[in-house]
């Protein structure tokens, strides 16, 4: 599970927060931004892009804190409100490409990866968040969704609108071009002279 | 999350071929080891600015003003007594835990309770050797993450020009305390494995 998950909040702050008070929803921001700035970049890559979508979770949150009854943990309310936000963002920027969520894959050539400093061969560096950072928005989004948020594909595919192949789908070819960095990080915490197995 | 989201995501795993299930817990594991990134700090002016705007706040404002007026006698009572605490009236502006607390925590409010209790917080971390040169970018991240919350809140607590009520005064000593003591036992962690 994600850093959400982590933070605790006074139920008494929840319940003034849901009052309307300015102080408790600010706490409650304090706690929270970080983990929600982090997710919005991860999906959108561009910081400005990621302030907008802190400010309309939040927005969203202060609308809607009056009818969190606290069956779920907040973070997880927050978390959710904010990935939603995210997704959407990340629609509307597919369908202003005339783009639909599958063939965005098309939009990352094995040229750019290597502009940015990823490249296939398992001996070269390679820098994780680039890494991240070089898939398509969608496949990183299922990485990220299901491997550091904890969503299952059929969550996935409910928030996405798609069905749960796409989402393994792209987590699986997303795992393809993560996975030379594994080679690296599994050759780094090798004793010498032991065997690495290939792939 | 519960069993049967469990179970799926266990059929989940074994649907990707693409990585072994060890290679998978280790990008996992990486992954959620990758530093998280603070919003800049308008962004909350920004969001504060809409809240207003929308009325959200004012709202709030006007329901607690009602609340307050309907408070029982014994309420009010109870209000004045705090109001009149000489520790909220003299506290120094650049001193967020007064230093002249009575330690018979029997005969303490709430609030001073807090400041007890964040005053000996502060002096447990204090006694705590100094960080570690080397650390993990996400202890890092966090312990400056629960700093500057910290600071938020000492900035909120020590502004002449915020009006608080004793209510929020509270609010924000509890949080104080609360981060505070994440604080503390993440320093605390940090400085056992340093001594391994």
């Amino acid at each position: 599970m994600s850093k959400f998950a982590d933070i605790q909040i006074d139920p008494a702050i929840v319940k003034r927060a849901a009052q309307g008070d300015s102080r408790a929803h600010e706490i409650i921001y304090r706690a929270f931004a970080t983990p929600v700035y982090s997710i919005c970049l991860r999906f959108t890559k561009v910081p400005a892009h990621a302030e907008d979508l802190v400010q309309e979770t939040f927005i969203e949150v202060m609308r809607s804190i009056a009818r969190f009854r606290g069956e779920a943990a907040l973070g997880s309310w927050i978390r959710r409100i904010a990935v939603s936000k995210a997704l959407m963002f990340l629609r509307s920027a597919w369908t202003k490409r005339g783009q639909s969520l599958a063939d965005d894959w098309h939009d990352v050539t094995e040229g750019a990866v290597q502009a940015h400093g990823v490249s296939g061969r398992p001996d070269d560096a390679m820098d994780l968040d680039a890494a991240l950072a070089n898939l398509p928005d969608v496949a990183r989004a299922v990485v990220w969704l299901h491997d550091v948020e904890g969503f299952t594909h059929k969550e996935i595919a409910g928030l996405m609108g798609k069905t749960e192949s796409f989402s393994k789908s792209q987590l699986s070819r997303a795992y393809m071009r993560l996975r030379p960095m594994l080679e690296d990080a599994r050759q780094e915490t090798q004793p010498e002279g032991a065997v690495v197995r290939s792939y | 999350m519960g069993h049967d989201e469990t179970g799926n995501r266990q059929e989940d795993d074994e649907m990707i071929c693409a990585l072994t299930a060890n290679e998978q817990s280790l990008l996992q594991q990486k992954l959620r080891e990758l530093p998280e990134t603070m919003p800049p700090r308008e962004v909350w002016n920004r969001i504060r600015e809409q809240a207003e705007a929308e009325g959200i706040f004012k709202r709030a404002t006007a329901s607690r003003r009602r609340m307050w007026f309907v408070g029982s006698g014994l309420a009010a009572t109870v209000l004045l007594a705090v109001l009149n605490l000489t520790l909220m009236q003299t506290q120094p502006e650049s001193v967020v835990v007064p230093q002249n607390l009575p330690t018979n925590t029997a005969a303490l409010t709430t609030l001073q309770t807090l400041m007890v209790q964040s005053r000996e917080l502060e002096r447990d971390l204090r006694s705590l050797p100094t960080e570690p040169r080397v650390m993990r970018a996400s202890t890092v991240a966090t312990i400056s993450d629960l700093e500057d919350r910290i600071a938020a809140i000492d900035y909120q607590l020590n502004d002449p020009d915020v009006k608080m009520t004793p209510g929020d005064r509270e609010l924000f000593w509890r949080e104080r305390v609360r981060l505070m003591n994440s604080l503390l036992q993440l320093r605390y962690a940090q400085a056992q494995r340093a001594a391994f």
